[in-house]
Formats: C-alpha cells, structure tokens, sequence
C-alpha cells in the first residue's frame, strides 16, 4: 500500500491528526452516532467509518485480542469504543492552532450584536490561562477595540435564517438611494469588516441579493417556511458584478485612497506621489457622485463623461442648500 | 495484526503513537523494530527510513516524541512520548463556551488551523454542541489573508523582529524593519504594533496595507514600559464623547438611514416639510463635512457656522 493518498482522499497525515482527536471524544461520548461525529468533525461519514475499521486493528503490545483497541458501530450507527484509554484524551493544541483560534475568535468578539460574544470571551480567557505563555502570550498580546451598534433586527433575520422562514422587510439601498418592500427568504446573516449582512433569496426579484442588515428598517417575521436555494455565505464576495454595471475610473490622491480600501474595485495602477488608478463597479451614478462631493479634489473623474455631468449638477443643487 | 505488506500507513503510526505514549522505559529503534511488525521488514535500511519518516510527520504534527538516554549512564538513547506533553491538559468549558469557539473556528475560508484546534477541545463537550452549526458561519473574518494574520501575530508573540513591504494609507510604499509587539482588532482590521527600526518610533500598521509577507529577522526587543497597544492605533476623527453638538438636517428619504449610522446622533425634531434635524457630537469638522457632503443635496449643516462655512469651502473646490 502506498502513503501516496488518492485524489481527493485526505493524506495519512491529516487522517491520523482525525483519529487523534475522534478517539477522545468517542471514549468520552459513548454510543455517539455515525453521521453527527461525522459531520462535528469535518469529516465525510464513509472516510470515518474507513478509519474507524482501521481503529480496530491497533492497540498495544502484544497486540492480543485483549490489547486491541474495540470499536463497534451497531445497526443504527452508533460508535462504542473500548480499550482506548490511550487515547482518551486529545493531543495538545500546537502554537499555531491555538493562536488561529485565539485571532478568529477574537475578531468575533469585537462584532457587535453577536449573542455568544460574552461565551467567546470566557472560552479565550480559559484557552489562554491553560495553555500558558509558550503557546499563548500572557495579556497585552491582541487587543480589541470595540464600538459599533449592533443592527435592530438582527437576532429577528439570524432566527429567519436558521429556521428558513420567510420575512418582509423595508430596506435602503444605498447603491440606487431608494427604500423598497420586499419578501426574502433570509439563507445565511454574517458578519464582515465590522457590518452584518444577511444574503438572501428575493421573492419579487426572483435572485439571489445582499442586504446590509443595518439598512433594514423594518423587519416582520412570517409563517410562510422556505426550501433553501444554498447561496454562499461567509466569506463570499461582499460586491455581486451586474450585467448593468457602469465602470468608474477613478485617480485617487493620497486623501481619497480610502475610496480604494473601503469599497471593492479592479485595475488598480499605483501612479506617482501616492495617488492611484481605480475602477470601481458602480450600479448607478448617483452613490458615486456624491462620494465624490466627499472626496472633493482628492479624486479626478477619468470615464465616464456622463459622471461628470451628474458630480456638476450634485455640487449646484448642495449649494443651493446653503444659499451660495 | 495484519501482515506488513498489507498494513495501512495509518495503522501503523497509531500504533507507534500508543507503544511510545504507554512505554515505561525509552525505547530504541531496534526495540520498536521488534514490536511493531511493519518496521520488521529484512532490509534495516529501509525499516529505518520509514521510521524515520514516521517520526519527522508525527513531530510535524506536534505530537512531542522525544528521543532521550534510556538509562543514567547515557549509553544508549530511546524514543517515548511524554504523556504530560503529549495529554491537552484539563479545561472545564461550559456546554456554551465550547459552542461559541466552535461557531468562531468556522471561517468560510482556508482557516482550518483554528477548526483542527477546536476539534481538540470537543472530547469533552456535552451533547448539543452540534445545534450551534445550524447557522452556518457567522463572520468572514478580516480584510487580511489569515495566513499574513498568523504570521505576524506569531512573530509578536515570540517578540521577532520582521522585514515586510508597507504601503501607508496616504499611498507611500516603503520596506519596514519593526521589532513586533502586539496585534490590535479594530473595525474588521488587523493592526501590528511595534517598534519601527528607521523611525525609531512605536508605530500601527494595518495588515491590509503589507505589500509582502513578513520575513523573520530572529531576536526582536521588548515592548516600552507601560506600553498599551491600542494606544497606537488611531481611533479615527469620529469621537461621540465630543462636547459640542452639530445640528444637521436630513431629508425624509435619507433621515432613518443618516441618524443610525452617525454615532451619537439624537433626532432632534421633524420640519413641517419632513425634514429630520439631527444632533450630532462634533470633534473633527473636517471629518464631519466629509459625511455631511457624502449625502449630497439630501442633508444641510444648520449649526454651528463654522461647519456650514467648512462645507461650503468644500463645495466650492469641486471643479469638474
């Protein structure tokens, strides 16, 4: 047999690390079933039921029917383990595992609105207390600076999500500057750069939207339940390209930059003195006209012409506000 | 035991973790050798090999195996896992706790050294753990690579010094020599603090904005007396403790979607036209108007004339 894994097969390495700390959790959960372990783990149920076949053939010397370790997965799937108390309990945490879940857990302790946080922090402040300063560096090491307000219906469209009902809402859209009704069927709600959003399917619209959870101003709960389309959530792309999409070139000076961190934007080409060239999709005019009227002289307007014009006539009716 | 010819590399390295976990005594290669079949093969050399291969990934894989004198005299040396290295020692979590950490280790990216450090914290959760997954993840993490974001937080931990390519936000791209102290997390933002080796100053610098990875330069030096990280990360022009107020008004279409997204702001009333006047605290007027002018004809600053006039100087230098 070959240590060479087939294609799409998890490596002996990465199998073993599995086994290292399925083990401990079934000797503490006697009875456990099959599909959940394997699905706590991030393991697929086949490639547990494989290991756990090889399981069974290891123990200690001198490897008697007595010294190895006894696994049995009954008619409804459940994993009974005995004579595994080497490996009752899990290997320690490495440096690099410890401060990956130390970070992650960190940046979601500083999102406002998330109903664990005060758990999370708890959870780290134990992690870090035990695991001592040779894998996680006493105080001062990572920080948090709070702040941020917590979206009003937040727990209303999580709950949506998790139970896969349908919910009116009024939302402002800031990309077309108008409020709209709508039904959405809420499928995931994250958090990313410090906003939450919840990505949904749209009933009027039939297609996948965004929505800035802090951009709902009303949100009421229906009865009505949803099978889910399975859109991406997490850790997808914050900006959906359009087919009707306009795009804006920018040249940004050093005080507009921020325009090029903040939003999402393509062909950047670094220019001399700091400023930078851009392009930035935008769906409608308008939003980016004003973010213009922001940035002033900081930013120049390369394409297309017709931004100009809608910049001009944005810069006279604001001043007409202020009666100059 | 199955034949050496037909065992699985997993099976073997299983079994080798638990001979080296259980053994009293240090145990040499050729004891190994004896116990364990799949290294019984005629050729040393290459029972040797595979030994050795088995070794470098289980220590790859942070399992502690330790080679020492097997006896006080230092003759000969053997292999054994000590168990009080190897055991994750005890940490009583609450049911919620646990559910929390494993919520946070998804990532919706490639972040699974957190995912394999909460699977080692699992044996000892109590049922229900699983209910927390429904949601799916709940963040998607910051706008660095966590790859760049474990580097850089290992190389404070450890007080290195690092060598990285840094691009500030006015744009000025330069290499940066900075002994590492602390990270800090601020609206969805990694931040390095350390001590800058050119400008002799502590400074932040924002993940995002590295041009290159960090490379380790070894020994770096200890943070300053009373040194606070956060310290030194700028908190932005926008301060709601600010005594002055500004009173801005907003039209009915933006007026919700305004008053809840500048902090501190308090309605102050609504016009006969619909209008909506807000209070808000008032620390860097420059700052201020940038917002205002962000809702273009849709909001005007009424107090105080000194933001009206900041505004209306804006207005003025848009040449388009």
């Amino acid at each position: 047999m070959s240590d060479r894994p087939r294609r799409g097969a998890p490596k002996t390495a990465d199998r073993l690390g599995q086994m290292l700390v399925v083990v401990p959790y079934l000797v503490q959960h006697p009875g456990s079933r099959l599909g959940d372990v394997a699905t706590l783990f991030g393991m697929a149920p086949e490639q547990l039921r494989r290991d756990l076949d090889l399981l069974f053939m290891s123990g200690l010397p001198p490897y008697g029917p007595g010294d190895l370790i006894d696994v049995d997965v009954d008619e409804d799937d459940r994993i009974w383990i005995t004579m595994a108390d080497h490996f009752a309990r899990p290997l320690r945490l490495t440096r690099s595992e410890a401060l990956a879940l130390y970070v992650r857990g960190t940046e979601l302790v500083a999102t406002p609105g998330l109903p664990q946080a005060p758990d999370l922090a708890s959870a780290l402040g134990k992690l870090r207390e035990t695991l001592g300063p040779e894998t996680l560096d006493a105080d001062g090491l990572i920080e948090v600076m709070g702040g941020g307000i917590a979206p009003e219906h937040l727990a209303l469209l999580r709950e949506a999500a998790e139970t896969h009902h349908r919910v009116d809402i009024e939302y402002f859209s800031a990309s077309n500057e108008a409020w709209s009704t709508r039904t959405i069927e809420p499928e995931a709600v994250f958090s990313s750069l410090g906003n939450w959003y919840v990505v949904a399917w749209d009933l009027g619209a039939e297609a996948e939207r965004l929505f800035r959870a802090d951009r709902v101003r009303t949100a009421v709960g229906t009865l009505e339940t949803f099978e889910p389309h399975g859109l991406a959530g997490a850790g997808r792309d914050l900006y959906t390209p359009g087919a009707d999409d306009v795009p804006v070139r920018l040249r940004l000076r050093a005080g507009a930059r921020w325009i090029a961190e903040y939003y999402a934007t393509t062909d950047a080409v670094e220019l001399d003195e700091g400023s930078l060239e851009v392009t930035l999709p935008a769906r409608s005019l308008g939003w980016i006209a004003k973010l213009l009227l922001r940035v002033g002289p900081d930013a120049e307007i390369i394409a297309p012409d017709a931004l100009r014009d809608e910049l001009r006539a944005l810069a006279d009716r604001t001043r007409e506000r202020y009666g100059v | 035991m199955a034949g050496n010819d037909r065992m699985e590399p997993l099976e073997r390295l299983l079994n080798l973790v638990a001979l080296l976990l259980e053994t009293r005594t240090p145990l040499t290669f050729e004891q190994i050798r004896e116990t364990l079949e799949p290294y019984r093969q005629e050729k040393v050399d290459s029972a040797k090999r595979m030994f050795e291969r088995d070794k470098d990934l289980l220590r790859d894989f942070g399992v502690p195996l330790e080679l020492v004198d097997v006896d006080a005299w230092g003759g000969e040396q053997g292999y054994l896992i000590p168990k009080d290295a190897y055991y994750l020692p005890e940490i009583a979590f609450t049911p919620e706790e646990l559910g929390a950490l494993l919520v946070a280790a998804q990532g919706g990216d490639e972040n699974t050294a957190a995912e394999r450090a909460v699977h080692k914290l699992l044996y000892g959760a109590d049922g229900g753990v699983l209910a927390g997954l429904a949601g799916g993840p709940l963040a998607s993490g910051s706008d660095a690579r966590s790859g760049l974001v474990l580097a850089v937080a290992a190389a404070a931990q450890q007080r290195h010094r690092i060598v990285f390519g840094y691009r500030t936000s006015q744009g000025k791209a330069s290499e940066r020599e900075v002994d590492a102290f602390a990270m800090v997390f601020r609206g969805g933002h990694w931040y390095l603090v350390g001590h800058d080796r050119d400008r002799d100053d502590v400074r932040a610098f924002r993940l995002s904005r590295f041009t290159t990875d960090p490379e380790d330069r070894g020994e770096g030096s200890e943070p300053p007396g009373g040194f606070k990280a956060a310290d030194h990360v700028q908190a932005g022009p926008w301060n709601a403790q600010a005594e002055e107020r500004a009173v801005i008004a907003f039209s009915p279409e933006v007026a919700w979607w305004a008053a809840g997204s500048l902090q501190g702001a308090t309605t102050t009333g609504t016009r006969d036209d619909g209008w909506v006047e807000v209070a808000v605290p008032l620390a860097d007027e420059q700052a201020l108007s940038g917002l205002i002018l962000q809702f273009g004809d849709e909001a005007v600053a009424l107090e105080p004339p000194s933001l009206r006039g900041a505004i209306v100087d804006r207005l003025e230098a848009i040449r388009v």
